[in-house]
């Protein structure tokens, strides 16, 4: 019933290797739209090319990195209320 | 006659008869229950029962364009609960959802103060069972917790209502300006029940200690009844800007490092009620479309994700992102459902999430906060990190956590189907939404460049993470707390506190030390009378001699009163 345990940490390797693919490709078609496309934005720096998506991107990095800085401050073990 | 009552009750009075009903029979009950108070809502607008009290006219069935929304969705909530709960044979957590639901719709449905109170206490005793119900000790401590902050809620609207009815005679529940002491303690109450910066830590630390069903019920009702309550006492507000931009942001960054994916769901609920908060302090037409809006896809997503996480700790007994992973081949459907819910929150385009959220992003672009704006756009990619990848990747992808299992039970997966098929349903055929929100809209979400920018940043920053992720920079998850604001009073305030109260209690234990010496002095210096009296008889007792004493003033005082 159950699958041989050693095959699913491919399975999830090769999954993440479609994610990717499938990101870039999105990426890309996004990339080539970005031509063609106006975007309205409510400053005139937004409506610069791809700035949403400099913005998500490091938005996110920032987001991890803070959250990494944050954990040297206010992580505990797990048993510290109790 | 049934629906003349305001709607909710209803199900408060059908929750008391639960204990004798068998379970399943006890599930149908629940629903028509359910149906019987939304068939009151068909009344319509208006105000339909007054009652007057002690000069005080309560006002406790009245419906608008504003509570109507709110209403349809609790009550959507309240069936999603009962189904996903349909395993459940525990009578009293059933009890405790469905009067809950039930004080949280007829709270939408009072039009003054002191009935809101009413209902808003009620939903702080009823939901707290829902906590207690996990029986472990650290859920027993987290609900008294729980209650003491909602119960103070209560006590401050309470008082804020109280001053009005002395001062104004009116404690209708309409528009207030922030001004005066009434207001401000309102303000503040609405402000702990919506989880406002430093009076969130109920929020993140109460939530995940419920049940897996019990968490679900939670997340629907006390944070959006806080929402509707802004919504309806303070729009346009400015200083809600800040405050839920402040709300949009900070959570985020706790979410990154939680462990427990509940508590990553509760800070993501924060950060949700955040763009709420904010939309209601523009107070524009289109930005409280965007308010109800949000909290009305927000209930929806937000309880398929809780109910995906909680299908999870129902099967796997844990919801520890340490120690999950790889689930995707044993609860694909979930998986599923997770995704949509994941995807609805992030905001893709064809999900409920971005139809609801870009009405709260353009009117803050059209009043021209800018900085706000993009605070939320930062909030936005935050959104994405933890509800929209982090939820699904470590439960069910990351890595394989050899994990045993299957799916849950039918009623979750059910209501999970429901919940998942309302969120694509909403994202595809906004307009079904627009059409109950409390203005009339005429808005287009899907214009080519709005998706574009939209995908744009959700796709960018996903790609983010799968750099983050393949260089090994990505965080790992590690079993431990984070602290939150909730650490001022668990920790602060004793490490503080405990060494005040010691001192407070050695100068009155020393006092009492002193005053016992006295009066030891005196029942000595009265013995000593008694034993060698300077004239007369020896006196038997110390009752006579006080007796004697008390006589002989007496006869002073009434020397006094004759002369």
């Amino acid at each position: 019933m159950s699958t041989p345990s050693s095959k699913s940490p491919s399975d999830l390797q090769r999954l993440g290797g479609i994610f990717t693919k499938v990101l870039l490709g999105i990426a890309i078609i996004l990339f080539g739209l970005e031509f063609f496309i106006h975007r309205h934005g409510v400053v005139s720096a937004e409506e610069s090319f791809m700035f949403p998506a400099l913005y998500g991107f490091l938005a996110f990095l920032f987001i991890v990195q803070v959250g990494k800085w944050l954990r040297l401050m206010i992580m505990r073990k797990e048993d510290y209320y109790d | 006659m049934i629906s003349h009552m305001p709607p909710g009750l209803i199900m408060i009075l059908a929750a008391f008869l639960l204990p004798v009903i068998p379970h399943v029979w006890r599930q149908i009950y629940m629903l028509g229950a359910i149906a019987l108070s939304a068939y009151g809502l068909f009344l319509g607008a208006g105000t339909h029962l007054v009652w007057t009290v002690l000069g005080l006219d309560l006002i406790l069935y009245q419906a608008d364009a504003l509570s109507l929304p709110f209403a349809i969705i609790f009550h959507l909530a309240a069936v999603l609960n009962v189904i996903y709960s349909w395993h459940d044979r525990d009578w009293q957590q059933h009890c405790a959802s469905l009067s809950y639901a039930g004080a949280a719709i007829a709270a939408l449905h009072a039009g003054d103060l002191v009935s809101l109170f009413v209902w808003w206490e009620a939903t702080a005793v009823t939901s707290v069972f829902l906590i207690l119900a996990s029986g472990t000790e650290r859920a027993r401590k987290a609900a008294m917790r729980y209650l003491l902050f909602q119960v103070t809620s209560g006590v401050l609207l309470l008082a804020g209502a109280a001053i009005l009815a002395s001062t104004s005679g009116d404690i209708r529940f309409t528009k207030m300006d922030l001004g005066d002491a009434a207001t401000w303690l309102i303000f503040i109450a609405f402000g702990i029940k919506a989880a406002f910066p430093f009076l969130n830590g109920w929020l993140q630390d109460a939530y995940p200690e419920a049940t897996p069903t019990g968490t679900v019920a939670l997340s629907a009702f006390t944070t959006k009844l806080a929402i509707y309550a802004l919504a309806r006492g303070f729009p346009g507000t400015d200083i809600l800007i800040w405050i839920g931009a402040a709300m949009t942001a900070l959570p985020v960054f706790f979410a990154v490092i939680e462990n427990d994916l509940r508590r990553v769901l509760a800070f993501s609920l924060n950060n949700q009620l955040g763009f709420m908060v904010v939309a209601v302090g523009i107070g524009t037409e289109l930005a409280l479309n965007g308010a109800v809006a949000h909290a009305f896809v927000h209930i929806i997503y937000k309880a398929l994700l809780f109910m995906s996480m909680g299908a999870v700790l129902h099967q796997v007994g844990t919801i520890k992102a340490s120690e999950l992973g790889g689930l995707y081949k044993k609860m694909p459907f979930t998986m599923v459902c997770c995704i949509i819910g994941a995807m609805s929150i992030s905001a893709f385009p064809l999900f409920s999430g971005f139809v609801a959220k870009s009405l709260t992003m353009s009117a803050l672009g059209d009043a021209g906060i800018v900085w706000a704006y993009f605070v939320l756009l930062f909030a936005s990619a935050g959104v994405l990190e933890h509800s929209g990848i982090k939820i699904p990747y470590f439960a069910f992808f990351a890595h394989d956590s050899k994990i045993e299992t299957g799916e849950a039970p039918i009623g979750m997966r059910v209501a999970m189907g429901i919940a998942a098929f309302l969120c694509v349903g909403i994202g595809v055929f906004p307009s079904l939404l627009y059409s109950i929100l409390p203005y009339a809209v005429d808005y287009h979400p899907y214009d080519a460049g709005h998706v574009t920018s939209q995908m744009q940043l959700l796709i960018f920053a996903m790609l983010a993470f799968v750099v983050l992720v393949r260089l090994k920079l990505y965080p790992p998850e590690i079993p431990s707390v984070v602290l939150n604001s909730d650490w001022f009073y668990r920790r602060l305030a004793p490490m503080v506190g405990l060494p005040l109260l010691r001192m407070v209690m050695l100068v009155w234990s020393g006092l009492l030390h002193q005053m016992r010496g006295l009066v030891d002095a005196i029942w000595d210096m009265l013995d000593r009378i008694m034993h060698s009296p300077l004239a007369g008889p020896t006196v038997s007792g110390r009752a006579v001699l006080i007796q004697a004493g008390l006589l002989a003033l007496l006869l002073l005082i009434a020397y006094a009163a004759a002369g």
